[in-house]
């Protein structure tokens, strides 16, 4: 469904993404780690098209995504949960999600794709009313998926959704991105909770130095000592 | 009984004040929608009234408005009226000329974005100034109404005839128009899925355009429709206030002055800010002399900017 091919992206400055190469099919969960400034979130604003890249392709359901706008992108079926949540602080949370559900096929789908987040996240439903900026930590991350999810996204892509959470709130935050990922959505998620990320994942990456340094799935990256050493602690 | 006399001054610029309060109000609501979703100064933003007063005068004396809704209801009108063509017209110079300079493709420059931005719209006021002053001439001129020669008479309030306060008529209506054009522009941004669109732009364009909201889009329609809202409290003033294509450059500065008191970015703040200007503006005529009015206001815009730069009446509105 997603392929990006030779991907080279920067600010002007030095390259950050150096030749990248991923791929994510279908309904698949897709987890990208590795240490900070390894250039994740910059793939991701490449992918929506924030950062325009210097070289390489991103095709989405075979189609070249660099020649769409990027306000045209989450209308094809992208949904981004950017890093920091940003969510709109002065939107309620139930306006937050109507504006998660500008594409046509949110519109569509809102009553029922509505009722599935509420479902989620049952805490949205007690604070439907409240500014979003005024929610804790967690419950911001909540909304920042749950906006992503009234777009119907055939691909939700997901950045450091644990950052600054307590252990028990991300662990909550993993079982839903199961769930999710069990309604057939397909997620690419980049993490620092190395194990977690990887553990619900069909397969994964390591991007080090704006490359893929290795790839596979859970049994194979846990077993690469590298992986073991940097990123497990074991 | 001096007493009653200085007390009868001061209701009386209280109520003028309150008076052209509503319709600043209703001016820096326009330019409060441009900066809040755009960022943007508008230096124009009172070349873009002085254009809507002028519309609104044409619509009234030669476009047919007085014909069919005569001197009473018409300017008000007229005034209304004069709204879409404005809106259209910024809807023609975002499109042509601030998109250039304005939206996610000049935040990367930060400064330099900036730099461009006042230029422009510094020339598109000088623009509007010179041409007004080349196709309309320099003679002052309004929209004439038998209303604002008659008065609503509350009072005496007090015993032997004391305390009688004037309310002109004209003035109050045209401040109940804007009150309601006000709230009417609150509802929208607030309840209808464009508006609450705009807002999402203003607090976080990137996040938007994740959302596959089209944000250049969106700055369009909220400059259109702030040059709109302004060019209609413009339309409103017209009838009490002569002016001139050199209007604008007078209420840029109350403008700004009501949009920074009512903290940058926030609709019903710049609303407020606008109605304290006005009730500056008309109370400092007790102890001033009347030339002095806008260099109260200026004084008072310094005084804000150094105390309480985030405004008396908003939220700061910080970006993330
Ligand atoms: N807006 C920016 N302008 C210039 N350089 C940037 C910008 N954002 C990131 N960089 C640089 O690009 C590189 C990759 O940053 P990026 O944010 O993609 O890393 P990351 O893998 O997401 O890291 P983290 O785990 O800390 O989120 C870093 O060296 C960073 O300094
Ligand atoms: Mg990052």
């Amino acid at each position: 469904m997603l392929e990006i091919e030779d991907l080279h992206a920067g600010y002007g400055g030095p390259t950050v993404l150096k030749g990248l190469s991923i791929r994510v099919e279908a309904g698949e969960f897709v987890s990208i780690v590795g240490p900070n400034g390894a250039g994740k979130t910059t793939l991701f604003k490449t992918i929506s098209g924030i950062l325009s890249p210097t070289a390489g392709r991103i095709r989405f359901d075979g189609r070249d995504l660099l020649a769409v706008r990027p306000s045209e992108r989450p209308h094809l079926g992208i949904a981004h949960v950017p890093e920091g949540r940003q969510v709109f602080p002065s939107l309620s949370v139930m306006d937050n999600l109507e504006m998660g559900a500008s594409t046509a096929a949110g519109r569509r789908d809102w009553v029922r794709n509505r009722r599935r987040i509420l479902d989620l996240f049952p805490i949205l439903g007690e604070r439907s009313g409240q500014p979003a900026g005024t929610l804790s930590g967690g419950q911001q991350q909540m909304v920042a998926i749950a906006r992503g999810l009234a777009s119907s996204p055939r691909l939700l892509m997901l950045d450091e959704p644990s950052m600054g959470l307590a252990p028990a709130i991300s662990e909550q935050i993993f079982e839903r991105l199961a769930e999710i990922h069990r309604d057939g959505i397909a997620i690419l998620l980049v993490e620092q909770r190395v194990a977690e990320a990887l553990a619900s994942a069909d397969r994964g990456y390591v991007l080090e130095g704006g490359r893929i340094a290795l790839e596979g799935d859970y049994e194979v990256l846990s077993g690469d000592d590298r992986v073991r050493q940097a990123y497990l602690g074991l | 009984m001096p007493m009653a006399q200085l007390l009868e001054d001061v209701l009386q610029a209280l109520n003028a004040g309150l008076l052209v309060g509503a319709l600043y109000g209703l001016m820096c609501v326009g330019l409060g929608l441009i900066f809040g979703v755009m960022r943007v100064i508008n230096f124009a933003q009172g070349d873009f009234m002085m254009c809507g007063m002028y519309a609104a005068f044409y619509l009234f004396t030669a476009l047919g408005v007085q014909a069919a809704f005569g001197p009473y209801g018409g300017p008000y009108i007229a005034a209304i009226l004069a709204g879409p063509p404005l809106f259209l017209f910024a809807w023609a110079v975002h499109r042509l000329l601030l998109s250039r300079v304005t939206g996610m493709r000049v935040t990367a420059l930060e400064g330099e974005g900036h730099y461009a931005q006042l230029l422009l719209t510094l020339g598109i006021a000088l623009i509007l100034q010179n041409g007004g002053l080349f196709v309309l001439g320099s003679v002052p001129v309004s929209i004439r109404t038998p209303l604002s020669s008659s008065a609503f008479e509350i009072g005496p309030l007090l015993e032997d005839g004391y305390l009688t306060i004037f309310v002109n008529k004209a003035r109050a209506i045209a401040a109940l128009v804007s009150v309601a054009v006000a709230i009417g522009l609150l509802l929208f941004i607030n309840r209808t899925r464009l508006g609450k669109t705009l807002r999402a732009a203003a607090d976080n364009p990137q996040a938007a355009i994740y959302m596959g909201i089209d944000v250049e889009r969106a700055h369009r329609v909220a400059f259109a429709l702030g040059v709109g809202i302004t060019a209609i409290a413009g339309g409103l003033l017209a009838s009490s206030y002569p002016f001139t294509p050199y209007v604008g450059l007078e209420y840029v500065i109350v403008m700004y002055a009501g949009v920074v008191l009512g903290g940058m970015g926030s609709i019903g703040g710049a609303f407020w800010g606008g109605m304290v200007i006005g009730l500056i503006q008309q109370l400092s005529t007790l102890v001033l002399p009347t030339q002095l009015q806008n260099t109260a206001i200026f004084v008072v815009f310094l005084l804000i900017v150094l105390l309480r730069p985030q405004g008396f009446f908003g939220r700061s509105v910080e970006r993330t």
